[in-house]
């Protein structure tokens, strides 16, 4: 096969290409971050956070405030959830995070407990509940094999009250979901 | 100005291919609907699986038939035709899929929104599939004795369009772990038809940057202008074939995706048939 060398304008015309192209996926992952990060304010008994805008908002369960899903994930919808507890004033977080994960092991199925330690959040203390269970739909006609999900609760004990933000994910987007999951944590006051 | 030792003839042939491609697309569709419907097969995971890829490669074995019949009265390399059809298919897997599904995650954003659907159809996944295809022409024959006539530019570029199709619908099958066949069918003569399409004119703009003079924003204009025919045409695909719902059940639309999917595919190629003519006939003049 003969090839031919290119010429001056052949080269700049196929730099060119590239350039438009590249300004293109810039322009068009700057519009994915906004649609993204987009969010509407949320309030309810004196928290308040910055909920992902276009999410599902089903009504909350018991001492939970506040849920909202992703309806476009793929496997498990991504879900965010704040939830209030009542306690004594001198429970710590350690003792609340095992109240929280004895419920969840009677709640979820194959529950299991991957992590947990104190951590830092934004300038707050917090314990970290790191936990892995098998997604249960109820619906017998569900054709699909149950999903695997990923989740961390964020437990912070303040004024004997304890607030669980939670976060749950498909196995599969637990990591790339991760940062706007940091944004709406970031973004809740009570 | 052309460039010397150019054939410039119309190629009818290929013209006459790729109207039989978009007829092909229909009956293939109406005959795998009908026998799916007649005989009712069982199949088992792995036979759905196997049934849906051999599906996904009858639209580009479709179109290479009738390259490879007319190709005895024009001759063009077969090999080196095959061998775009297969770069268009290996930058999609490698490349193309990765970009959009896990580095943009375009499903998670692309449907919240009319201007999302529109706006990342066009700068997200119409600039991703559009550069990589016309990557497949322009880094390989582009620049090879091969490419000797304005005509080649469509043709190269439906092959690698289809290559990227065909793996687009792999992709699809694997995903769903087969698909149904009468809903299936129809996705994947779609997505073939969509494919060949925007590809054939990003082929137009490189023939003519070939044997032409043109300004340095001419070949950026085809990509640009094909990655919009990509991003509209999935979002009025998006609107066309949304299931009707009433009080007696839903209907399903695909069969009007199809039917819209043949309609730009003929309007383009009629479109590209002028064009192409209207520049051979320049070019003659010029000589």
């Amino acid at each position: 096969m003969h090839t031919k060398q290119n010429s001056l304008g052949d080269k700049y015309a196929e730099i060119t290409v590239v350039v438009v192209t590249v300004i293109a996926l810039v322009f068009g992952w700057f519009y994915k971050a906004s649609i993204e990060n987009a969010s509407l304010p949320f309030s309810a008994e004196g928290v308040t956070a910055e909920a992902p805008k276009g999410w599902l908002q089903p009504e909350p369960n018991g001492d939970e405030l506040f849920r909202t899903i992703d309806i476009n994930s793929t496997g498990f919808g991504t879900t965010y959830s704040i939830s209030k507890l009542t306690i004594a004033e001198d429970v710590p977080a350690l003792e609340v995070a095992s109240i929280v994960a004895l419920n969840h092991a009677q709640d979820l199925l194959a529950f299991r407990v991957l992590n947990q330690q104190e951590v830092q959040v934004y300038g707050r203390s917090a314990y970290e509940l790191e936990y892995v269970f098998i997604e249960s739909n109820p619906d017998l006609t569900h054709s699909e094999f149950p999903k695997v999900v990923h989740g961390t609760d964020y437990i912070f004990v303040e004024n004997g009250q304890a607030f669980v933000v939670s976060y749950q994910a498909d196995e599969n987007n637990y990591d790339a979901d991760l940062n706007r999951f940091l944004l709406f944590l970031r973004s809740i006051n009570f | 100005m052309t460039e010397s030792g150019a054939r410039l003839h119309e190629r009818k042939h290929f013209w006459r291919d790729e109207l039989l491609l978009i007829l092909s697309m229909v009956v293939f569709v109406v005959v795998v609907y009908a026998l799916d419907n007649a005989l009712q097969p069982v199949f088992t995971p792995t036979t759905l699986l196997l049934a849906g890829v051999v599906l996904a490669l009858i639209p580009a074995g479709i179109w290479l038939v009738f390259f490879n019949l007319q190709d005895r009265a024009e001759p063009e390399p077969k090999g080196y035709v095959l061998g775009i059809f297969i770069l268009g298919a290996l930058l999609a897997a490698a490349i193309g899929i990765p970009v959009v599904e896990s580095l943009f995650r375009v499903s998670h954003w692309i449907h919240t929104s009319t201007a999302a659907t529109i706006l990342g159809g066009i700068l997200v996944v119409g600039f991703t599939q559009e550069f990589l295809k016309y990557a497949a022409v322009r880094y390989s024959i582009y620049h090879t004795d091969e490419f000797d006539e304005p005509t080649d530019g469509v043709i190269y570029a439906t092959a690698a369009g289809l290559g990227y199709a065909t793996v687009l619908n792999i992709q699809f099958v694997v995903a769903n772990g087969g698909v149904d066949l009468g809903a299936g069918v129809i996705r994947m003569a779609v997505v073939a038809l969509a494919q060949a399409t925007f590809s054939g004119i990003t082929g137009y703009f490189l023939g003519r940057a070939k044997f032409e003079s043109e300004p340095i924003w001419w070949m950026p204009l085809g990509i640009t202008l094909a990655a919009v025919f990509n991003g509209v045409f999935n979002w009025l695909q998006g609107i066309v074939i949304r299931p009707t719902v009433t009080l007696s059940g839903a209907t399903n639309n695909a069969w009007l995706g199809l039917v819209l999917a043949a309609v730009v595919a003929l309007l383009t190629t009629g479109a590209l048939l002028w064009l192409v003519r209207r520049n051979i006939k320049h070019l003659q003049a010029a000589e």
